[in-house]
């Protein structure tokens, strides 16, 4: 009965803060808001008798991936930027077929997928079971992640790198697109004083333009 | 104890997953949009471990495991994909991105 309150308590708190991460127009509220629906989820995983992969889903999603949205929408500072409303066509389509969508997939899972034979006996999901299925069964996958991790690490860094329009690495902080070369006082897109507007040192100047260099080779 | 019936819990992941569709559909902002998708794939995340419990089968566990680094380098390359766009076209609305027109 408990278990039951409990279940209802954070299904709507998952629900209601789903919901907040879609509507609401300031990526920072809809960013903590998408991390208190992983914790209400991660409730949902120790209601469902997976304790290690809820501290996984806290540690990993609400922890790491979550930090990763808040620095980019930091770092662009989108926090003051007032998003343009859709067109209105969009809108309603967008409304009336994810509307459609959600009531045929919940009349699917009651029709033809509703489970009535309840499973009572206690699972064994806990880290030791876990990592021994994993590091037989699965450790060529588990490698696998690794590469794609890997993988995932060099082609943030190749894309993050700013470049000019023809993929080429511009050197220095202070022209974001390559346009004004030499080191303007304001930085061209807030209007205010960039953070090394006046003449930079020889050697932060050459510190900063030498791995470019490397790269363009 | 008889747990809470895994019906339950498809259906609060089948409602999660709508809204992760919505906020795809509908929203312009490009941040905003990756947080729905993230939505969508906590809600299949969701179903997995359900249907773990409910079959008594480890796999769905250890998936869950994978998507979760799947997501993590998704977002790592998708957000870089971001901070790209925004320094070619001072803007992350999707609309605008439109660079491989033709």
């Amino acid at each position: 009965m408990v278990e039951l309150a409990v279940f209802f308590v954070f299904a709507a708190v998952a629900v209601i803060f789903a919901l907040v991460v879609i509507l609401h127009r300031n990526p920072v509220v809809s960013a903590l808001s998408l991390v208190a629906s992983f914790f209400a989820l991660a409730v949902m995983y120790v209601l469902l008798e997976a304790p290690f992969l809820a501290a996984l889903q806290v540690i990993v999603y609400a922890g790491a991936i979550m930090v990763l949205f808040l620095f980019v929408i930091m770092l662009l500072n989108l926090q003051h930027q007032r998003e343009e409303t859709t067109r209105p066509i969009q809108q309603a389509l967008g409304y009336v077929f994810s509307a459609a969508f959600g009531i045929g997939l919940i009349f699917y899972l009651i029709k033809y997928a509703w489970i009535r034979a309840e499973q009572t006996t206690p699972f064994n999901s806990d880290a030791r079971a876990i990592g021994i299925r994993l590091f037989e069964a699965y450790v060529f996958p588990f490698e696998m992640v690794s590469i794609l991790l890997l993988a995932a690490i060099v082609g943030a860094l190749l894309l993050s790198q700013r470049t000019d329009l023809r993929g080429r690495p511009t050197t220095g902080v202070d022209h974001p697109s390559g346009q004004n070369p030499e080191g303007a006082a304001a930085s061209p897109r807030t209007g205010q004083p960039s953070f090394d507007a006046g003449q930079p040192s020889p050697a932060a100047a050459s510190r900063r333009a030498d791995p470019h260099h490397e790269g363009a080779k | 104890m008889p747990g809470i019936p895994t019906n339950y819990f498809l259906i609060l992941s089948a409602i999660l997953f709508t809204i992760g569709v919505c906020g795809v559909l509908t929203r312009r902002n490009g941040i905003t949009i990756f947080m729905s998708i993230e939505l969508m794939v906590n809600a299949v995340n969701l179903t997995f471990v359900a249907y773990a419990r409910q079959f008594h089968s480890l796999h769905g566990l250890i998936f869950v495991f994978f998507v979760m680094a799947i997501a993590a380098a998704e977002a790592a390359v998708g957000l870089a994909i971001f901070i790209a766009l925004y320094h070619h076209r001072d803007t992350i609305d999707v609309d605008e991105a439109n660079l491989m027109h033709w």
